[in-house]
């Protein structure tokens, strides 16, 4: 049977699973909105297996079904498909799979969620985010106002079927994304995905600060959005389509290669993926998306959404191959991106904060490999980053969860001999991340270092040190949560539904490295793998190693303290610094927000205001002069179509 | 072909249709203006007999028929929707069935 | 000419069988319910029947008829509407004092008129046409004899009409006396023959275009609209604001185009002042509007200020944009007119603005339709009045129609204030004065509702479906 041909069913399951939960959910049963919530999500995996399988085991030649025109009219016309090749197959793969054991997770991690008087925990006062992370707090005291504490009981009733449906129309909006074959629809996937965010981020509402954590996030990513929304007109306006792969055809064949429009678009291209996957400038909105819940960010700010950006520069490489100054600037952006959100994941005290930088930090890595055109290798690095990246944050839910929804890791410890799975999920997945040898992260970061190498030594030395403090960051929570004495009595084990997800996917991030998907089918082959062990990559190997003991060393051992380091006057403002992301916020705070403030105030009295209320004032009376017209008098609506009839008589002779 | 000149036959009917016309915007009542549509009615009529018989085509008469029973019809209801009004209102003042405006 | 016209002329057989039998029936016995199946079932028959000159058209049937794929596309789609409209008017006159059964015969004899206009290829036939559906529309109007708002619009609309099919007599007296020819495609070869512009067949042009302008409500012809629409009981204002309108806009187009008027430049100066006129003024009527149902009436003056402009555009994509903007106009009105008849109770016609605070909370479903219907009326995305105004705007853009496009845009956003206003209204908290008819016992006007939510969406997202049809239809000049 022709199985392929069922590519365009896999979306439009999560969509039916959303209009069914959205519009029948709160007379659904909770068992009945799991099984709707997650089963829709199954079928599109299974679907997405059959079809992947046919699409590998075939010759790989991209297919393309046509979904039909959307709109024609005179010369303007847009046709809408899907579009499978390796790239997208890849995706396929992430989304589906990842999403289905994730979907499979939160079923029974949201059913588990406390129900707490509404009053039990104040809600944050409305602050500046920037003010809402007091730099002079010891460690232990910032994290006890965690955010998840406060969903109370009303809203939780409602709470699952809507939080499946958002996260339904998520996974739709994502296989979107993935699949189209034009910028168009990728654009409403885009903007599907962003939505899907918003609505999850803020999904505990009750609490100010989550619905601020939601608006930066919109707001933020926004930001590229509306640059990707240029690039994609700016290239339907040269090149007359909306087709991708026919784009980049006429792309290469009518623009030289280092000229203004190709160097705009891939710019504006790049301002997109910039914002969706959280790179510098735009990167500060994922440390505050940590306000949703738990399977949240592990779907959408982990494995799924946030590598878009990713995505959409391997979709258009050939518009970047065009600009070399825009590559150079991917490349350099990944590189200060990873070692900026490095630093930044070293001193956070939230496991989940500490995770949100890291995810920064390995997209960096990613776009890194983008910059110097290891394709294949950045896709291979979100593929392994997904899977490894799930399990850290699934782990961490469950502890979460079994702490009492604590946060902050200075306040669990000696969890190892409590919960064994979490702690082994939690170890692996820190392995990968640090890309020891032997896990699926070790295979895709070491490649990227030496394809990274070939192209520019320095980068390379920034990618090394990266991956240093990689294994720095990755193993002090590990350490401080899961060794030392026990603090929290843990009361409750996760269930199968938890801990199946786990269990499958710590035998994805062991094996993962082995997954080789045929990306080269999709990409030009630049990179010839050097499988000799030479002086650079026994140090790209071995980095990581130095960062673990180093983790060992100050949280382990007790060797050193973290806070007799911190006393020193220098470091202290420098740790601070970190903490706070580097100052970006209060930066932009500075830069636009204030400026805007009191620009705001300044005209408070808007003059342009002033124009729309003439406006409407103009229109009132208008109205009200000409529906005085309307007498409601039989011999004057009879006199006035005989004037009427005289008049256009007269402008008909007349001109 | 026949002694009255076009022009003159249609200059007929436009004064006519002017004349008609001006009676359903003077008249207040109900039934004069209805008299008044007929002439307007009969005035188009007029001007399409002239014109066949420019022609010498009996198409011009044929449409006169039309119009005759367009305005048979058009009277048999309007005369029916005054009759009723006159019941309600106890007038046939057109001008005081202006309940609906603005 | 393969087919015999007889088989050709099927759909109005049909139809006109029908309306004589439902007459016989109610002679022979009074019954609401089966007068109103048995004219369903006629105008179904009649829609089965278009498949007859479908194959082979197009077809001169008759003398008077021409049929083409144009001619049969739109009556398809007036037969869909009236039939939508016959299930409406159902829901609104079963619980009503006093007898209803003349009311399916009155809309099939419409009906009829209305497909005759659009058949029509003679002056004779247009007449006939329009007058077959002007003066059914009068009884209409007036049907519920008892309401004095019914019968006021009922008599303005008559005395208004019979001046402007003066008019329109008046014009085509005067074309014929210059040109000797009652058939569109005999003065389109008279005027493709003279080199100048004539005087007389300007002036009964002209004349033409107000009769017509009258029956489409444009300005300064548009007095009658919001009175008539406020009379009429609420499922025959939809029957007004969509069968009649379409019909009478089609013909026009046909007009236009078969006699050859597009090289009148004087012509396409008074369509854009009416365009103009029309839309500004519509808009601005409807502004500050407080009865739903006159602020419909005059969002439809704009409505056909708007595919006037496409008219001026003219090019090649005028036809289709009639084929699209037509259905979505009709399919939308039907809808907001439909939601409005379903609120109406025997004692009040629903519209007052109070009838709509807080439907929201009380109906929800109702005020869903009624706000998406009202949404699709104001142009927005995911609608299919939103296509329909983009093919309008590309074509005035196409035509480099600077001043009217301005003015649509203008109307534009005039419109999304009014039609805003009710939807605020509709999600307001508060109870409302107005009585509130009970709930689910309008089987028939759900199902018409239901369908056409359907449809705006559907076309909305995915307009190629309707697309793809009007792409096939081809206009014929006889």
């Amino acid at each position: 049977m022709d199985m392929i041909g069922l590519l365009g069913w896999i979306p439009l399951f999560p969509l039916l699973g959303f209009l069914i939960l959205a519009l029948a959910g709160e007379r659904l049963s909770k068992s009945a909105i799991a099984w709707v919530g997650v089963g829709s999500v199954a079928v599109s995996a299974l679907l997405a297996g059959l079809v992947g399988s046919e699409f590998l085991t075939g010759t790989l030649q991209p297919y393309h079904l046509a979904l039909g025109t959307w709109i024609e009219i005179d010369e303007l016309s847009i046709a809408f498909g899907f579009y499978l090749d390796a790239l997208s197959v890849t995706m396929l793969f992430v989304v589906t799979g990842i999403g289905f054991l994730i979907h499979l997770y939160a079923a029974e991690f949201m059913a588990s969620d406390p129900v707490l008087p509404p009053f039990a925990i104040p809600c944050r006062p409305r602050v500046p985010w920037e003010l809402q992370r007091p730099l002079d707090r010891s460690e232990t005291q910032r994290s006890s106002k965690n955010t998840e504490l406060n969903a109370n009981a009303s809203a939780f009733d409602l709470g699952y079927a809507r939080f499946f449906a958002y996260m339904n129309l998520f996974m739709a909006a994502m296989l979107v994304l993935v699949l189209s074959d034009n910028l168009l629809l990728l654009y409403l996937g885009w903007e599907g995905v962003g939505l899907g965010s918003y609505l999850l981020i803020g999904f505990w509402y009750e609490n100010p600060h989550n619905g601020y954590a939601a608006r930066k996030a919109f707001v933020m990513t926004r930001v590229g959005d509306t640059a990707l929304l240029i690039g994609l007109l700016l290239l339907f306006r040269q090149l007359h389509s909306f087709d991708i792969q026919l784009l980049m055809l006429r792309a290469t064949a009518h623009w030289p290669a280092g000229t203004l429009m190709p160097v705009a678009a891939a710019a504006l291209l790049l301002g997109g993926a910039l914002g969706k996957s959280a790179q510098l400038p735009l990167q500060t909105w994922l440390p505050d998306a940590m306000a949703g819940p738990t399977p949240v960010s592990a779907l959408i700010h982990a494995a799924t959404m946030v590598t878009a950006g990713v995505y959409l520069i391997a979709r258009t490489h050939d518009v970047f191959l065009l600009a070399p100054p825009v590559q150079f600037a991917v490349a350099t952006l990944g590189a200060m991106t990873l070692l900026m959100a490095g630093c930044s994941a070293l001193v956070q005290t939230d496991i989940k904060r500490i995770l949100a930088y890291s995810t920064i930090s390995q997209i960096g890595y990613m776009f890194l490999a983008l910059g110097v055109g290891a394709w294949s290798e950045a896709m291979f690095h979100l593929l392994t980053h997904a899977v490894f990246k799930a399990l850290l944050f699934l782990a961490a839910g469950a502890v979460i969860l079994c702490c009492h929804h604590e946060h902050s890791i200075f306040k669990m410890g000696g969890l190892r001999k409590s919960m064994p799975l979490a702690f082994w999920s939690f170890m692996i997945g820190s392995a990968a991340l640090s890309a020891l040898p032997f896990t699926s992260g070790f295979y895709s970061k070491h490649e990227i270092l030496s394809a990274v190498y070939q192209v520019s030594p320095n980068l390379w030395a920034m990618g090394c040190l990266g991956a240093l403090i990689t294994g720095i960051y990755s193993f002090r929570p590990v350490f401080v949560v899961f060794f030392g004495v026990q603090s929290h009595l843990v009361t409750k084990s996760p269930g199968w539904r938890m801990n199946l997800p786990l269990l499958l996917l710590i035998v994805l991030t062991l094996f993962g490295g082995l997954l080789r998907l045929p990306l080269d089918s999709v990409f030009p082959l630049v990179f010839k793998v050097d499988r000799q062990p030479n002086l650079v990559s026994l140090i790209t190997g071995a980095a990581p190693f130095f960062g673990v003991s180093i983790a060992g060393l100050f949280y382990l051992s007790g060797a050193f303290s973290a806070q007799r380091l911190a006393a020193y006057r220098l470091l202290n403002p420098l740790r601070n610094l970190f903490f706070s992301g580097w100052g970006i916020d209060a930066l932009y705070d500075a830069l636009f927000v204030q400026p805007f403030k009191a620009l705001a105030k300044f005209n408070k009295h808007d003059v342009i205001d002033d124009l729309y209320t003439m406006t409407a004032l103009i229109g009132q009376w208008l109205h009200l002069t000409v529906s005085a017209s309307q007498t409601g008098r039989i011999r004057w609506y009879a006199s006035s179509m005989a004037l009427g009839a005289a008049l256009i008589l007269a402008i008909g002779r007349q001109s | 072909m026949n002694g009255i000149p076009m022009e003159q036959g249609l200059l007929l009917s436009a004064m006519l249709f002017v004349l008609g016309l001006i009676g359903v915007l003077v008249r207040r009542n109900l039934i004069m203006m209805l008299m008044s549509l007929e002439v307007v009615l009969n005035a188009t009529g007029l001007a399409f007999v002239v014109a066949g018989s420019r022609w010498g085509d009996a198409d011009g008469q044929i449409m006169f028929l039309l119009i005759l029973t367009l305005a048979a019809a058009e009277v048999g209801v309007g005369l029916g929707l005054t009759l009723q009004v006159f019941r309600r209102f106890h007038t046939l003042d057109a001008d005081s069935l202006n309940e609906m405006k603005g | 000419m393969s087919m015999n016209p007889f088989f050709a002329l099927a759909p109005f057989v049909v139809i006109a069988g029908t309306a004589v039998a439902v007459m016989l029936g109610i002679a022979l016995k009074r019954n609401f319910g089966p007068a109103f199946a048995m004219a369903a079932c006629g105008i179904i028959a009649s829609l089965l029947t278009l498949r007859m000159p479908w194959r082979d058209s197009p077809i001169q049937a008759g003398l008077l008829i021409w049929l083409d794929d144009y001619a049969l596309f739109y009556m398809a789609l007036l037969l869909s509407a009236g039939l939508a409209v016959l299930g409406l008017c159902y829901d609104y006159f079963k619980d009503r004092e006093g007898q209803h059964e003349e009311l399916p015969l009155l809309l099939l004899t419409a009906l009829l008129g209305a497909l005759v206009l659009v058949g029509s290829s003679h002056f004779a036939s247009f007449f006939i046409g329009l007058e077959l559906l002007g003066i059914s529309l009068f009884a209409l109007i007036g049907y519920p004899l008892n309401q004095a708002r019914s019968l006021e619009a009922a008599l303005k609309y008559l005395i208004l009409s019979g001046m402007s099919s003066a008019f329109l007599l008046m014009g085509m007296a005067l074309i014929y006396a210059q040109c000797g020819e009652l058939y569109f495609s005999g003065i389109g070869r008279y005027i493709a023959g003279q080199q100048d512009i004539n005087v007389t067949v300007l002036s009964g042009t002209l004349l033409i275009v107000a009769g017509l302008a009258f029956k489409l409500s444009l300005a300064p012809f548009h007095w009658w609209t919001p009175d008539v629409y406020e009379g009429a009981p609420a499922p025959i204002t939809a029957f007004i604001a969509t069968v009649s309108k379409s019909a009478v806009f089609v013909l026009l187009l046909r007009y236009f185009i078969s006699s050859g008027s597009y090289s009148y430049a004087p012509l396409l100066n008074v369509f854009s002042v009416i365009a103009g006129l029309s839309i500004v003024g519509g808009n601005l009527l409807a502004l500050l509007q407080n009865n739903v149902k006159r602020l419909l009436a005059y969002s439809s003056i704009a409505h056909m200020g708007y595919l006037l402009v496409a008219l001026i555009a003219g090019g090649s994509i005028v036809v289709e944009t009639f084929a699209f903007y037509l259905p979505a106009y009709c399919m939308t009105t039907i809808g907001a007119f439909g939601v409005v008849s379903v609120l109406s109770t025997a004692q009040t016609e629903a519209d007052d603005m109070a009838c709509y605070r807080g439907l929201f909370w009380r109906r929800p479903w109702l005020a869903a339709t009624f706000t998406l219907m009202l949404l699709s009326l104001a142009g927005i995305p995911l609608t299919v009045g939103f296509i329909g105004k983009f093919y309008i705007l590309t074509g005035a853009s196409g035509s480099r129609l600077w001043g009217l496009l301005l003015a649509v845009i203008i109307g534009s956003g005039l419109g999304l204030y009014y039609y805003l206003r009710i939807v605020v209204a509709m999600s307001m908290h508060g109870e409302t004065t107005a009585t509130v008819k009970p709930f689910g016992r309008d089987r028939a006007s759900t199902a018409i509702l239901a369908v056409l939510t359907l449809l705006v969406v559907w076309l909305g997202v995915y307009p190629s479906l309707l697309m793809n049809v009007i792409h096939s239809i081809t206009y014929v000049i006889e």
